[in-house]
């Protein structure tokens, strides 16, 4: 079993980093892209399915709708008092209500959904990290068995790498 | 129009012209000659028959429809080069400017509500004392009269400089930051500002004064945006069928083209509920019998609740619940589908606003009504049918570097 | 301080900008902690009359039968309002793929979240007893008494929850990748401060995947809770009776309004920021000059807005509301209406001009004319109405209190401290935006600078 490698290339632009992903994904090997921006290239080379975040809202936003139409409608018929001559349930103000807790729940639906499904909080550095890729370069990391890891820098280099850096895994 | 890619053939325009293709339109030019023959027919007998009351108000229906949307389109197209958008290239405002051609026969049309005046206002046989000075035959039609023919003029100006050699060329490019050429920066902001003037002084004469006793300060806001609605959903049923139509290569084929027009008919189909939505909570609320017979006529009572909500769910449910995803917006059958209904939606919403004011306890919807929307139909279709070639032509064009 | 025309990069890099944005970022002098201490001083004192108020009770106010609010819910209204054009901007821009919504809109959105922080308190200091504010909460009790949902106070509350909320949520998520840039060069407890902050960012492709996706949704999310949030504060007014009061239009106008007073107030403090902190490189003319339209078009709005109420007072021909507006007008207090009106209609016309537009200080004054203008329409709509409502023998109007004037310069000191803060601590513009949009920040340096060079 060899041991396994990773490589480490920094990028000064996106564009070419693409290229790069795209022999990676035929290669399937393990890999991390890293990036100061979000970077809409980067995410459809790598992803094919959007995030799941967008489910978690859906399902918050309905909630949402249920919990207002049920508290308001739920409490007006157990105190039934007519207040201003409306009927006990009037539903053109409930909407309202409906309306803003829907948006609550699908708005804390996407804050919780999209930390915990990236993996965060995390204080540990994902392996591979430089700051500077906070900053103003892009990071390609690539794990692979040390016998691939010529082909893989060659690949890494014609993309543009700035500089490769290799460490055992 | 055959699906053959063949029969739209492109035609380089001169220097100056936008191009426009040839669409080779012929069976339906004279299907909507026929239906304008139609049309006019009914009318006459209508009028000569006892049943000008109906005649007059499907009349005012459909040119307040069709003028809506004919308006509504040069004000998107302006709207366009406001906020600098280049997502289609040229082709989303020759599309919205192709309906353009109804503006002048809108003006034209307009004054034949003279000789339907006694039908029309119920101020005329029965006078609001108080209200006099505003709602007289003579001041409505001067004020209404010399506001959409300012605006008319107004739009054709805006036209003529949208559709030039320089406007073009901004267009066409979208990696900058350039503003649009100075005159349009110049007329795109006055066809706004009046837009929304006229088409709010026209909601509050043609309208609102139907029901003399009733008023309601959003109701010129709500009706314009109707009316702008009433044009992006025609660009996004047009679309759907130029696409269809142009083959291969035309640039309504693009995935992120649809999902941006059908962004569009989402996102102002909401706004359009609620202005209504606003109106009708304050009114309820208040409770003030002055300002609730208005609405209890249209929500609460049959014959007419059931066009109101039929309204309701065309304009706005029916479009927020298909639309919510960014797959069926792409998908050309599901926003051509909701296009049209709320095309359908919008001209029943003119319908409830205006017909029970004059006829509070029947629903008059036959074949008058009918005949009279397809002679209008007509009329629409060939006043929109060279601009149509041009939008098609626009279609076609290569966009000059992405966005 | 600001920086010489020649000076200015016109081709900055991702590190080029990185350094400008944590220049701010050092710890900042002597000039600095004085106008903090200044704010600080005027925070206090309008906590102090606070504290009378609420020991002594409102007869402290100028309140009274039937001016039942004035300054205050004048203010809470206020405060709202600048807060959604900071999301509108953030938001609703970013929706409509604005390019130059970059450079700006993480102060915008700070300055909702502190104007939201400051609006919320009114409703609670215009209590008789504010130790009953969480009567307002739909909380099990004993009784099981629920808030009347039926009243337009009661949106209010779930309303502006909810707008803190999710701009809460909006501002944070935005800023997680800029506190993980200056967490890199940052030491001591600030360094320690940003980590946890920035929860351990290191923008991996599958952190930015959840990441897009989550603030693409909370900007959609956000645009129809602007519109709805000062439509529902519009509605604590439209829903009365009330000439002058109940009105269709109070929705899409107030909001319009307050995109106006909003976008008035981000200039206000981005053209001082801009000038005190040497952000010329990244606040180019191009900025501003978009930042005006939005000005313009809300201008328009608002005095379309103006035009059809008059309007219908006079065609709905009824008596009581069209006394109501001739009060407005010509009233003890139609000096006000006047103000609004020169400050909302007619100045703002001046921004047709973009020689105007690209001067910052025309510019700036324009919109200091805005603030109070839009200031006095609330004063003039609220308390104006209320004071000439539909019985004569009970109007009455309102005269300023010490109490009431000085918690108002304490909230405007209160947010200014807080933005200031803000604005020397964290990262102020997003540098992460910046560039992504970096294309046509070059283009809007050599548009706004190349000619001066």
């Amino acid at each position: 079993m060899s041991a396994e490698v990773e490589l480490v290339g920094a990028f000064a632009d996106e564009e070419r980093l693409v290229h790069c992903i795209g022999q990676l994904k035929a290669a399937q090997t393990r890999f991390r892209v890293f990036s100061p921006i979000p970077s809409h290239h980067i995410n459809s080379a790598i992803y094919t399915r959007s995030s799941f975040v967008r489910w978690f809202v859906l399902l918050g936003g309905i909630t949402g709708i249920v919990t207002a139409f049920m508290l308001t409608i739920g409490t007006s018929l157990e105190w039934n008092l007519v207040t201003g001559g409306k009927p006990i349930a009037s539903i053109a103000p409930y909407c309202i209500i409906g309306f803003e807790l829907m948006v609550l729940f699908g708005g804390i639906s996407a804050l919780t959904s999209w930390i915990l499904l990236a993996n965060l909080p995390t204080f540990e550095p994902l392996s591979g990290y430089r700051p500077r890729f906070s900053s103003d370069e892009f990071g390609l990391v690539v794990r692979c068995a040390e016998a691939d890891a010529e082909r893989f820098e060659s690949v890494l280099r014609d993309a543009g790498a700035q500089e490769i850096s290799r460490e055992a895994a | 129009m055959s699906p053959n890619s063949e029969t739209a053939s492109y035609r380089p325009g001169a220097s100056g012209i936008p191009p426009s293709a040839n669409l080779s339109a012929q069976p339906l030019s004279t299907i909507a000659l026929v239906l304008i023959g139609i049309g006019i027919l009914t009318f006459l007998i209508a009028i000569t028959h006892g049943l000008a009351q109906r005649a007059w108000e499907a009349f005012l229906v459909n040119l307040l429809f069709f003028l809506g949307i004919a308006q509504g389109g040069v004000v998107a197209s302006a709207a366009f080069y406001l906020t600098q958008g280049r997502w289609a290239g040229r082709a989303h405002y020759r599309l919205a400017e192709s309906f353009s051609g109804f503006l002048i026969l809108g003006f034209v049309l307009f004054w034949f509500l003279l000789f339907g005046r006694e039908w029309i206002f119920p101020w005329i046989r029965h006078p609001v004392p108080a209200k006099t000075t505003w709602l007289n035959v003579p001041f409505l039609f001067a004020r209404d009269g010399i506001a959409l023919g300012v605006m008319t003029l107004l739009s054709l100006t805006f036209l003529s400089a949208s559709r030039s050699e320089e406007a073009r060329q901004w267009a066409a490019t979208s990696a900058n930051i350039l503003m649009p050429p100075p005159i349009i920066r110049r007329l795109a902001p006055a066809v706004c500002i009046c837009f929304a003037l006229v088409y709010s002084l026209l909601a509050f004469d043609l309208v609102m004064s139907l029901s003399p006793l009733w008023h309601s300060t959003l109701f010129g806001w709500w009706f314009f945006a109707g009316a702008f609605w009433s044009a992006v959903v025609t660009m996004a049923f047009t679309a759907v069928c130029l696409r269809r139509v142009l083959g291969k290569g035309n640039i309504f084929t693009e995935g992120h083209i649809m999902r941006d027009m059908g962004l569009m008919v989402f996102a102002f189909s909401v706004f359009w509920v609620y202005t209504l939505f606003a109106q009708y909570l304050v009114i309820w609320y208040a409770d003030i019998p002055m300002e609730t017979f208005f609405i209890v006529l249209r929500v609460h009572y049959l014959p007419w609740a059931f066009m109101s909500w039929l309204t309701v769910s065309l304009v706005w449910a029916i479009p927020f619940v298909t639309l919510l995803g960014i797959r069926p917006k792409k998908t050309p059958a599901i926003l051509g589908t909701v296009a049209l209904l709320g095309l359908v939606g919008i001209w029943s919403e003119l319908y409830v606003l205006i017909v029970p004011s004059l006829s509070p306890r029947t629903i008059p919807l036959g074949w008058i009504e009918l005949l009279i929307t397809a002679g209008f139909l007509g009329a629409f279709w060939l006043c929109s049918y060279p601009g149509l070639k041009i939008a098609a032509a626009a279609a076609m064009e290569p966009i000059g570097e992405s966005h | 301080m600001a920086a010489a025309v020649k000076d200015i990069n016109l081709d900055p890099t991702f590190a080029d900008i990185d350094r400008s944005v944590r220049a701010i970022m050092e710890p900042p002098g002597l000039r600095y902690w004085l106008w903090i201490g200044f704010l600080l001083a005027l925070t206090l004192t309008g906590g102090a009359l606070w504290t009378n108020q609420i020991y002594n009770g409102l007869q402290v106010t100028g309140l009274g039968d039937p001016v039942m609010w004035a300054v205050y819910i004048t203010n809470f209204v206020f405060w709202v309002g600048i807060a959604h054009s900071g999301t509108l901007i953030s938001a609703i821009l970013y929706l409509f793929r604005t390019r130059w919504r970059t450079a700006v809109y993480r102060a915008a959105e700070t300055m909702t979240i502190f104007a939201v922080a400051t609006a919320g308190l009114f409703p609670v200091i215009h209590l008789g007893r504010p130790w009953f504010f969480y009567w307002l909460a739909p909380y099990p009790n004993q009784r099981f008494l629920q808030p009347d949902f039926r009243s337009p106070l009661t949106w209010d509350f779930f309303a502006i929850s909810t707008y803190l909320t999710i701009s809460s949520l909006f501002w944070f998520t935005g800023l997680i990748p800029d506190v993980a840039n200056v967490r890199e060069i940052a030491t001591g407890w600030r360094k320690k401060f940003y980590t946890i902050v920035a929860l351990g960012w290191q923008g991996s492709d599958r952190q930015w995947r959840h990441f897009s996706m989550a603030y693409l949704l909370l900007a959609g999310l956000a645009t129809p809770l602007v519109l709805s949030v000062h439509s529902v504060v519009s509605w604590d007014f439209a829903m009365g009776q009330l000439p002058g009061w109940h009105s269709t239009i109070f929705a899409p106008y107030f909001v319009a309004g307050a995109i106006f007073s909003g976008v008035a107030m981000v200039l206000t403090l981005l053209i001082p920021m801009r000038w005190v902190m040497g952000l010329e490189d990244l606040i180019t003319p191009w900025h501003l000059d978009n930042l005006a339209k939005v000005i313009l078009l809300t201008s328009l709005v608002v005095s379309y807005s103006y035009i059809v109420e008059s309007f219908m007072a006079w065609y709905s021909q009824d008596p009581i509301e069209l006394m109501t507006f001739h009060m407005r007008y010509f009233g003890p207090w139609g000096w006000m209406f006047w103000v609004m009106v020169a400050c909302n209609c007619v100045i703002p016309l001046l921004l047709f001009s973009p020689r105007i537009r690209t001067s910052t200080v025309p510019l700036f004054i324009i919109t200091i004319f805005v603030n109070i203008g839009m200031w006095f329409e609330r004063f003039v709509i609220i308390a104006g109405s209320l004071a000439t409502n539909f019985e004569p023998s009970q109007w009455r109007f309102w005269h300023p209190s010490i109490t009431e004037m000085g918690i108002t310069v304490g909230a405007f000191a209160w947010f200014l401290m807080l933005f200031s803060l803000f604005a020397r601590f964290m990262p102020i513009i997003s540098m992460t935006e910046l560039k992504e949009g970096i294309t046509w920040l070059k283009q809007a340096l050599r548009q706004g600078y190349a000619k001066a060079a």
